[in-house]
């Protein structure tokens, strides 16, 4: 493909821009700089209902109450919470969304504070790929800790029928955003296996934080670890069984070959 | 169809007439309102005079007829409505395959009436427009009252036909007392409600299977929105486009050859039913309603629909904003 018009607009846009322009290439390549964003999955009233809802949440969970009361704290009346289209589930979409959303400003100041560390500079950046991933995962687990002891109502929630694919939706969504802000732009097969183990590892961690009483989820931490770890175990396993097995293949066609079959 | 023009000549001789109650006769119902039985007949005597003066002169469709003035059209399809009642429930279980109950009671429990976080809770005013056989009206009640014990929820049936008001309130004598006090009956003209409805003083304005018949639905969705609070919910249930291209050539074999070859064996009128599958057809998709709602002055949320059964039915739900 030639270089399209666009690509090359956005490359003379990015010098004149000059060192912030060197800042965004860190970024995804196919963002346009020179478009506002897409608008919000949530507008303005919806904004208004369901940011007063969420601070019921630790108290009354993900329920219609909590909007109800939401509703009342931001002016509304009892019946416009009809107007969210999936109750209490948009309540659950909303929680997902934003602490998604305020990830990314979280990893740019965790990765700056590791590069001014005293002693050895620019940590961050020296990070390998896969300390970064479990590192976001772990910032991610830890911003549930507010509404953990409601999670598992959550959780039935989006495990609901109607709700799967929005919830599996999301969690694609989550793990693109670890792997995006670690640094990873690889683009080989390999991204999926590594966006299924991060949704994986994260799921079961998720899952086994709601039942955590240790101080500072600090068990959830080393569960985390556990699973991020063996799932590139298991990847190096299957990589290796992969390669057995084409072997195998390719040796059993020759032999067919040598026995003077056609293939 | 040779019959056709005699039915027609039959009908008008027969709307002359004032009509006092139900009447039984088959042949003098020629349009008939599928789930919901409210015609558009009777213009309701009312202030907003503006509206219905000029009704005469615009034109607007009937089923598949173009060319039709709104008077005409208001007058056309209220035809005859009184003997419905009887086949009603028998014909859109027949229609639907008994689906029907079920988008309302989605309906309903999705808009979830009733339910409040004060204690005691606020009152709600409900306006069920078109609800003449009270569906919707009943399913409300139960709602707030069975199950969240709520009694302070009032709802209005309002319909344009008084006959259909009073197939309602036969039905609602079987209800109990605390919710037949709870329910009123109003008949009026959705395009032009009467000043005893007060501006900003409703919860939740409803329409079930009406608004596709109505003369003038954009004068109507302003009506809506002049009648409802601040933060009032409007929620509309309709047919609408079947989205699956598979699923739609079913439903469209079904439902024009289908629901006329019903109409004529179970209520003997097929011309009715005729206008019954037209009038879907013309109705406009999920979006383009979706877009008459907001340019109403509502707010929707997400899509702003959900669609029922492949989208042969919809939901579509607006909000009056606080600044409204």
């Amino acid at each position: 493909m030639a270089p399209s018009r666009a690509f090359t607009r956005l490359a003379a846009h990015r010098r004149v821009l000059g060192v912030v322009g060197r800042q965004y290439q860190l970024q995804r390549p196919y963002y346009s700089y020179d478009h506002p964003p897409p608008p919000g999955p949530f507008n303005q009233t919806e904004h208004a209902i369901l940011s007063a809802a969420y601070t019921h949440v630790p108290e009354h969970g993900f329920t219609q109450h909590a909007l109800s009361l939401g509703a009342r704290d931001a002016g509304y009346l009892d019946i416009s919470t009809a107007v969210l289209p999936d109750g209490p589930f948009s309540l659950i979409q909303y929680h997902l969304i934003t602490k998604r959303q305020a990830l990314a400003p979280k990893s740019r100041a965790i990765f700056n504070a590791l590069d001014a560390a005293p002693g050895d500079g620019a940590k961050g950046q020296t990070m390998k790929i896969d300390d970064r991933v479990e590192r976001l995962a772990w910032e991610r687990l830890l911003s549930n800790a507010d509404v953990i002891h409601r999670w598992q109502q959550a959780l039935a929630v989006m495990a609901q029928p109607s709700h799967v694919p929005a919830s599996l939706r999301e969690l694609a969504l989550l793990a693109d955003e670890i792997y995006h802000l670690s640094g990873d732009g690889a683009v080989d097969p390999s991204w999926y296996t590594k966006r299924g183990t991060v949704s994986t590892a994260y799921v079961g961690a998720e899952l086994f934080m709601t039942n955590d009483r240790s101080p500072g989820f600090a068990q959830t931490r080393e569960f985390l670890q556990r699973r991020l770890e063996e799932s590139s175990k298991v990847g190096n396993a299957l990589g290796g069984v992969a390669q057995w097995m084409e072997f195998t293949a390719v040796a059993g066609v020759n032999i067919l070959r040598s026995k003077g079959m056609r293939i | 169809m040779a019959a056709r023009p005699v039915l027609r000549t039959a009908v008008r001789a027969v709307r002359v007439l004032p009509q006092s109650g139900p009447s039984r006769s088959c042949s003098s119902s020629r349009h008939v309102r599928l789930f919901s039985t409210t015609p558009r007949s009777f213009k309701s005597p009312s202030d907003h005079a503006t509206s219905t003066s000029s009704s005469t002169d615009r034109t607007t469709h009937f089923g598949f007829e173009d060319g039709i003035s709104e008077a005409e059209k208001t007058e056309r399809v209220a035809g005859v409505f009184h003997s419905v009642a009887e086949s009603y429930d028998r014909m859109n279980d027949l229609m639907s395959f008994g689906v029907h109950r079920l988008w309302k009671d989605h309906f309903v429990s999705s808009l979830n009436p009733g339910s409040s976080s004060s204690i005691p809770p606020k009152p709600q005013h409900i306006l069920d427009i078109a609800g003449g056989t009270g569906d919707i009206a009943f399913r409300m009640l139960h709602n707030a009252h069975t199950i969240h014990r709520n009694t302070s929820v009032h709802v209005t049936i309002s319909d344009i036909n008084p006959s259909m008001l009073a197939v309602g309130k036969q039905r609602s004598l079987s209800l109990p007392p605390s919710q037949q006090s709870a329910l009123s009956f109003l008949p009026a003209d959705a395009t032009a409600l009467p000043a005893s409805i007060l501006p900003n003083s409703i919860d939740l304005y409803t329409v079930a299977f009406g608004i596709r018949n109505f003369a003038n639905i954009p004068l109507a969705l302003r009506e809506a929105y002049r009648v409802l609070k601040p933060g009032g919910v409007f929620a509309c249930l309709e047919f609408s486009k079947v989205e699956n291209p598979v699923l739609d050539a079913v439903y469209k074999r079904w439902s024009f050859s289908g629901i006329p070859l019903i109409g004529q064996l179970v209520a003997g009128d097929r011309d009715s039913y005729q206008y019954l599958v037209e009038s879907i057809e013309r109705f406009p998709s999920q979006g383009e309603f979706r877009d008459m709602i907001v340019d109403a002055g509502f707010v929707v949320g997400g899509d702003g629909y959900e669609n029922l059964t492949g989208g042969v039915a919809a939901i579509h739900k607006g909000m009056k904003p606080l600044d409204g």
